[in-house]
């Protein structure tokens, strides 16, 4: 599976969203799903798909489907050249 | 000598005109000097731990960062917290745990012979204990490099505007302030001294005027249930008046000698849920809290029942933290309880909303939310305020009587006050929620202020020093100095 399938069944499981959903525009806090705690348990799932340790300055950063994204690659996770 | 005094006021003059006077290079000396005898003015048999605690922490930092493997360092690290939380432990709990444990010896029928032991908590000890965990973990996580200067770093420890009550800083923030050479600038000298002038306003004139009225009806075994309400909104706003008018001098005083410390309210009052609350009352506090317990407890929790867990340990470590007593930890676990059950009915409450259509009246919706809130806090602090749990029952139980929320019997309670107490305490109310108001709708006050015609602004800081002098109240203790 490509990373950003990975990165996109991660939000789908961890908020508990529909799988046809647009998530390229969501936001931290701008969802009912995606708030302070959905974000808690989205971290967890992501550190475990991708085998990372998201630590709490960066958690502050991720606040958008696209910041995460960011994130993970600068963590040096490959949503480009897989 | 307390921030409330004429004696701190020429103290802290005089340091500021030598740390001015003097080279850049020996004036960590000065603030050490001054941060020790201020604690030892307030405690001066405590300093020796203090000075213990220092050493101990800046040793234990440095070994930690030579460790060769991540394990290791974990190792070195969780031994050093073991021994701050034990000193804290031994000197803030002894006792609780003690006359816990003999209670349940007696309902047991076992035989416990531990005699209570006279132990003085030493003023500050949470708030530094905090801040030298923060300072481990984080050398541990490799956010931060151990401190080789032993100077700067036992300011860090010791920095006299926040050591009593915070905020209670980071010193991947704090330290590197210390290093850089300040020169006298107007704008924190005047943005300082406008901020310590607040800060004795909120304190003397809502604080001090209140903590004697609360105080009454806390103390007495026949109050009403009204006077049980009124003191219980009254003691709210007496709290949040006392423990950001210690923030607003913290901050104040440390601008002045041109460093910056972490705002720690952002009126808490007009938050619109529980954990909106958290987000603004002792700020420095919940992120400590939510950075060294609550994300660390957190990780690898998927589902919302684990999380929900988690929230209540984070609040019952806020609880135990604040005070020794079953009534603390029961407050703390009251606003776990609020912050879970504020999650898991969030859904029902948008349909309810959606149902009697408030959400179509966006003000009003965000009035409501307030509203509830504010009460939601004011009965978990009668849990604060009372003495023991059997009177906090006692006093949440007449607080939830609808009987006690009769508008009679309110302006009945009212009589708390004598008229010229009342009006007082309205007018400087009304100033305070003025400024909130502004606040509201600019960044700052203090920059809107600076903006009005030189008549205006002058008549505003004659008012506020004036007000101090002629009406300020005295003599009662910060409530947050106590922890």
């Amino acid at each position: 599976m490509k990373n950003i399938e990975k990165y996109r069944n991660a939000f789908i499981e961890a908020l508990e969203l529909d799988e046809n959903e647009a998530l390229e525009e969501l936001a931290l806090g701008e969802s009912s799903e995606w708030d302070s705690l959905g974000h808690m348990i989205l971290i967890s799932t992501l550190e475990e798909a991708f085998d990372v340790s998201i630590d709490a300055d960066l958690m502050t950063e991720f606040d958008s489907y696209q910041s995460g994204i960011d994130l993970l690659t600068r963590m040096g996770v490959d949503f480009v050249n897989e | 000598m307390t921030f409330i005094s004429i004696e701190f006021l020429l103290f802290f003059a005089v340091i500021v005109f030598t740390y001015y006077s003097i080279p850049h290079r020996w004036r960590w000396i000065l603030l050490l000097a001054a941060s020790y005898s201020f604690y030892a003015s307030l405690n001066s048999y405590f300093v020796l731990l203090l000075l213990a605690s220092t050493a101990f922490s800046y040793v234990t930092g440095i070994i930690i960062e030579k460790q060769e493997t991540k394990k290791q360092k974990k190792r070195v690290m969780l031994a050093g917290i073991c021994v701050l939380l034990f000193i804290l432990g031994w000197f803030k709990y002894f006792n609780f745990v003690n006359d816990s444990v003999r209670a349940i010896a007696i309902y047991m029928n076992w035989n416990y012979s531990v005699p209570y032991q006279e132990i003085v908590m030493p003023i500050a000890i949470s708030f530094y204990t905090f801040q030298a965990v923060s300072y481990l973990v984080d050398i541990y996580k490799g956010k931060l490099k151990a401190e080789r200067h032993y100077g700067y770093f036992s300011i860090y420890f010791a920095f006299f505007p926040q050591l009593v009550a915070g905020p209670i800083e980071r010193a991947k923030k704090l330290l590197p302030q210390f290093k850089v050479e300040q020169t006298l600038k107007y704008e924190n000298l005047s943005y300082g001294m406008k901020r310590i002038a607040w800060g004795f306003f909120k304190k003397t004139l809502i604080a001090d005027r209140l903590a004697p009225i609360v105080a009454s009806v806390y103390n007495s075994p026949d109050a009403t249930g009204s006077e049980i309400v009124l003191a219980t909104i009254l003691f709210s706003i007496q709290l949040y008046a006392d423990f950001s008018a210690l923030s607003d001098i913290a901050i104040g005083c440390a601008r002045i000698l041109g460093i910056k410390l972490t705002e720690n309210f952002k009126q808490p009052h007009f938050a619109v849920s529980i954990g909106d609350f958290w987000n603004r009352w002792h700020i420095t506090l919940s992120t400590w809290l939510r950075d060294y317990i609550f994300i660390p407890l957190s990780k690898g929790k998927k589902k919302r029942s684990e999380i929900y867990l988690v929230i209540v340990i984070t609040f019952l470590v806020s609880g135990i933290w604040h005070g020794a007593a079953w009534t603390f930890v029961l407050w703390g676990l009251i606003h776990g309880f609020y912050r879970v059950f504020g999650d898991h009915t969030k859904h029902v409450r948008g349909k309810m909303a959606s149902f009697t259509r408030l959400d179509q009246s966006p003000s009003l919706h965000k009035w409501v939310k307030i509203t509830i809130t504010f009460l939601l806090v004011c009965f978990s602090r009668v849990f604060f305020r009372s003495d023991s749990v059997a009177e906090a029952f006692e006093n949440a139980k007449l607080f939830l009587t609808p009987h006690s929320w009769r508008p009679a019997g309110m302006i009945d309670a009212l009589e708390l006050f004598s008229l010229l107490d009342l009006m007082i305490f309205m007018f400087f109310f009304v100033i305070v929620q003025l400024f909130h108001y502004i606040e509201r709708k600019n960044t700052s006050t203090w920059d809107w202020l600076s903006q009005r015609p030189a008549f205006t602004r002058y008549a505003v800081y004659v008012l506020i020093v004036v007000s101090v002098l002629i009406f300020g109240a005295t003599g009662q203790g910060f409530v947050y100095g106590g922890f």
